[in-house]
């Protein structure tokens, strides 16, 4: 017998059928008896005094149900830490980016709600404003927030080793700096927030989220009632990236609508909101100074990172760390300093995004291709030189317990004839590599942990109850696959009850990683505890020991003697008759290290397990008209153990489109001092079929130690990694290093032309 | 307060006739969402850009965002929930689930139409047909790779 019947199998997911027929309910989809319209009034100054807000002839007119503004909100913030709490729901004195949320209304119709909001008067008095990191670091800048000194909201400093001495004795230094505009998550499905308050004072709300424990805290603050009477719904949900996991000002505003009009509200946002209003990813300038030995393996690091994050703290520390932190552990190096400032700006709010950090990444791997080509040693032989290994602990002080960088290195040079490309091809053809690393999970204060219940059914079915969120990646379907395997059902006996904070317990969300980690071993962990009960009644009824006991096929049966059986069904009424409890209780705190904090202490274990990856990209550049056509990717992940691997290549090759394609080719958005130009598809340029190259998967397998059957996370390595593979690959086509991302035609004509008057 | 007038619109989607009375501004995403209560036809941009509210009007995939419903009045309107027969998937739509190009599951619907009716016009297309034809639908999550995997699936059975 096989060891598993489904952990490992290629599986069609649970929830597409509902998807491919029309039938999956995403929030804007949502009716509600008795329904308003909600619309949002927002700033058109990037930097403002709000001297009045006069909503009576809003009030007044036929159809509007109900305005809000800052006095019904009472000037609450939000922030994700105690110390970054500088958001308030609706501003009481200043807006801080073209774009902030003022006052909103809810009327009967969308023309009512819209004409409504032309009747709100605001009185504002312009101030001068800051759009670049350069501006708000000027001596005299004008300031955003009081608490912030200089525009400087976050300041990471991380010295290991001695560094100067660690330049002293390498054997080469450079120095250099890289930079790339914001980018965008450009999700399918615009934001959109349905609320209703029943007659008890209960709210019930859905929107797109990565955490429904998440949004309903703050809800519970400013609304002023109990965490038990806030219930964020399951929905389904169209694309996440990093993007969904906070409180969004739609959220509060929705329910405080709906609970004055006393009647159901539905926010949907424009595709231009979701670009604005939402969040976007950090631009960044990156300056990097490494010394090597003369094998190429790097003795010393010095980074500086200042990033933009726009007007608000949003997950600033998270997200001031983590390119750093991503980097550190793929790459091994002893003595380092990183200095990383997120900088505020009148622009709109920054967060974590799935291929956050492409300015970053994209200098630590372009900056050892240049080291190693003036050493003579290949771009691969520099990341084998340098690559992370099982059982190392990284400079901040993370345990590595598995790693198979060095793994993905091999195979995926193999896989894309690396030995007999680099170096060796036409002119304007170029082959380049990148690597990266994730984490799964980190330290989350009281939602670090997941839990999980399972309840069974007279005919042996279960339903389990958990938090874990599906953005879109399969989580769902990751869960089904757990239980059905410890209990020995098929997928079709196991319901699932998700993210409903009525009703699952606590659990971090769907970002950093960690689901399939943390809450994929809660699932494991209650279904085991029901398995035990089982077996229990079982072992009493056929006669043996419970350790004698295996489960398939919706079956116990004796290992030894697979003849020898009982169905689940009967065990759980032998149960029921004899009023034993047979649920299942599992919880999973992960092994991290609750004093690490990332600003004050940032050091000590961040996440349990991390995943290793490696893209390496092959392309052939148009010297007339500067395109790049992509030739093959070749992607790979050490994902620990695939518990599903369609899924994880598709999140690969997704990865790949968004992190590679789009980001080094295509993807930034465009300004008019605060004011986005390109905040639709239209301007804003994702990858489309016709773009996408032929990719090449490769999963590698370490069995992490605790993970759920080794697993860690499926496919985030392969996105932080693409971007580098495809700039070292237009570098290497073109013959002339990229330090300014995206990597657009009029970039490569430029550096052409350069390169041709160097040459004379 | 809109200052047009109402007008009687008449549609056959999906088999069925719906009379309503609605603004002659209305598109036909407003009135399959908000009227009839389809909402397997999304909408992600609004302008015609992305391709989640394709539909198709006699059998060709149309922009429904950009279709005023007064202009299609007369015309067979098809809706991702006209596809399947009974509790039968469409082929195309069986394929998207089995070759897992379906992830958050947003731009699928128009995917699925578009490539339904590329199928139909050219039931063998090369993989280059396969990725032009979807060239006007955009899906965040997954790279294309398995999406143009299922249409060819497809293409090579000749469904």
């Amino acid at each position: 017998m096989e060891k598993f019947a489904y952990i490992g199998k290629d599986m069609k997911r649970i929830d597409t059928t509902c998807k491919a027929t029309g039938e999956a309910v995403f929030s804007a989809d949502l009716t509600l008896p008795r329904m308003l319209v909600g619309k949002v009034l927002r700033s058109p100054h990037a930097h403002a005094r709000i001297v009045a807000i006069n909503p009576a002839k809003a009030e007044k007119l036929y159809g509007v149900k109900a305005v809000v503004t800052a006095k019904d909100t009472c000037g609450d913030k939000w922030g994700v830490f105690k110390y970054t709490q500088d958001q308030q729901f609706l501003p009481t004195e200043k807006v801080r980016y073209v774009g902030e949320e003022v006052a909103a209304v809810a009327a009967v119709d969308e023309d009512s709600a819209l004409e409504a909001l032309s009747l709100i008067e605001v009185t504002y008095e312009v101030l001068p404003a800051v759009y670049t990191i350069e501006d708000a670091l000027a001596p005299g800048a004008p300031q955003l927030h009081d608490v912030y000194p200089n525009n400087i909201n976050v300041h990471i400093v991380i010295d290991v080793g001695d560094v100067e001495k660690g330049f002293t004795d390498s054997y080469l230094v450079r120095e250099d700096t890289f930079t790339a505009p914001e980018d965008s998550y450009f999700q399918g499905e615009p934001y959109a927030v349905t609320a209703q308050f029943d007659h008890a004072g209960n709210l019930e709300i859905w929107m797109p989220n990565a955490g429904p424990h998440l949004k309903a805290k703050p809800l519970s603050n400013v609304l002023k009632i109990p965490l038990n009477k806030v219930r964020v719904r399951k929905i389904t949900i169209g694309g996440s990236f990093g993007g969904r996991s906070e409180i969004s000002p739609a959220d509060v505003i929705c329910a405080f609508l709906a609970k004055k009009a006393q009647r159901p509200v539905k926010i949907v946002y424009s595709r231009e909101e979701n670009t604005v209003c939402t969040r976007q990813a950090h631009s960044m300038i990156t300056k990097i100074k490494t010394g090597v030995d003369k094998e190429g393996r790097v003795v010393a690091r010095d980074i500086t990172c200042h990033m933009d994050g726009g007007a608000y703290s949003s997950t600033g520390p998270i997200a001031t760390s983590v390119p750093f932190l991503c980097m550190e552990q793929a790459y091994r190096m002893e003595n380092v300093r990183y200095n990383g400032y997120r900088v505020l700006t009148n622009k709109p709010i920054r967060g974590m995004f799935r291929t956050h950090g492409r300015g970053f990444a994209c200098g630590v791997d372009i900056q050892l291709d240049r080291i190693g080509e003036t050493m003579g040693i290949d771009p691969l032989t520099m990341r084998l030189r340098n690559a992370r290994q099982t059982g190392d602990t990284t400079p901040t002080k993370s345990y590595v317990a598995s790693c198979g960088l060095t793994e993905t290195i091999e195979k995926t040079g193999k896989m894309s004839r690396w030995a007999e490309k680099f170096g060796k091809l036409p002119p304007y053809h170029g082959i380049g590599i990148g690597c990266n690393s994730v984490q799964t999970g980190f330290p989350m204060g009281i939602r670090g942990g997941s839990q999980a219940f399972i309840k069974l059914n007279e005919d042996g079915g279960v339903t389990v109850i958990t938090g874990i969120v599906d953005n879109g990646q399969g989580n769902d379907h990751m869960i089904v696959q757990i239980a059905a395997e410890e209990l020995g059902l098929t997928p079709d006996d196991v319901q699932l009850i998700t993210a409903d904070t009525e009703v699952t317990p606590s659990d971090p969300g769907s970002y950093s990683m960690c689901e399939t980690f943390v809450g994929g071993n809660a699932v494991r962990l209650a279904a085991q505890d029901v398995k035990k009960k089982l077996f229990k009644i079982a072992a009493t009824e056929l006669g043996v020991g419970e350790e004698e006991l295996s489960a398939r096929n919706r079956k116990i049966f004796v290992t030894n003697n697979p003849q020898q059986t009982m169905s689940i069904a009967k065990a759980v009424r032998i149960a029921l008759s004899r009023n034993e409890s047979i649920s299942g209780e599992g919880s999973y705190w992960p092994n991290v290290d609750g004093k690490r904090e990332w600003v004050k202490n940032p050091f000590g274990q961040l996440s349990e397990t991390f995943s290793f990856g490696t893209v390496i990209c092959e392309v052939k550049v148009d010297p007339e008209t500067g395109q790049v056509e992509v030739l093959t990717v070749t992607a790979s992940q050490d994902v620990g153990y695939a518990l599903n691997p369609k899924v994880i290549e598709g999140q690969f090759e997704g990865g790949v489109a968004m992190g590679g394609q789009g980001g080094m080719l295509t993807e930034y958005l465009q300004w008019h001092e605060g004011r986005v130009l390109t905040p639709t598809q239209l301007g804003y340029l994702v990858p489309l079929a016709i773009d996408m190259p032929k990719i090449n998967t490769i999963i590698v397998e370490t069995i992490d130690p605790n993970g759920p059957y080794g697993a860690k996370e499926a496919g985030m390595s392969v996105a932080m990694s693409a971007a580098q593979a495809y700039c070292g690959a237009i570098s290497n086509a073109v013959g002339v290093y990229f330090h300014e991302y995206p990597i657009t035609p009029d970039k490569i004509l430029k550096a052409i032309e350069e390169k041709k008057k160097r040459a004379g | 307060m809109n200052e047009m007038k109402k007008t009687v619109i008449t549609l056959n989607v999906n088999n069925e006739t719906y009379e309503l009375v609605a603004y002659p501004n209305r598109t036909l995403l407003e009135v399959l969402r908000d009227d009839l209560h389809l909402t397997g036809t999304k909408e992600s941009c609004g302008e015609g850009v992305c391709g989640s509210c394709t539909v198709l009007v006699d059998g060709t995939p149309v922009r429904s965002c950009l279709t005023l419903a007064v202009a299609v009045q007369g015309k067979e309107i098809t809706t991702i929930e006209g596809l399947r027969v009974g509790e039968k998937l469409h082929p195309v739509q069986e394929a998207f689930v089995n070759h897992h190009a379906i992830q958050c599951g947003f731009c699928s619907p128009g995917m699925i139409l578009t490539s339904y009716a590329l199928l139909k016009e050219d039931p063998r297309p090369t993989e280059a047909a396969i990725r032009r034809a979807l060239s006007g639908n955009i899906c965040r999550c997954t790279g294309y790779a398995k999406i143009v995997e299922a249409v060819k699936s497809l293409a090579e059975e000749g469904k």
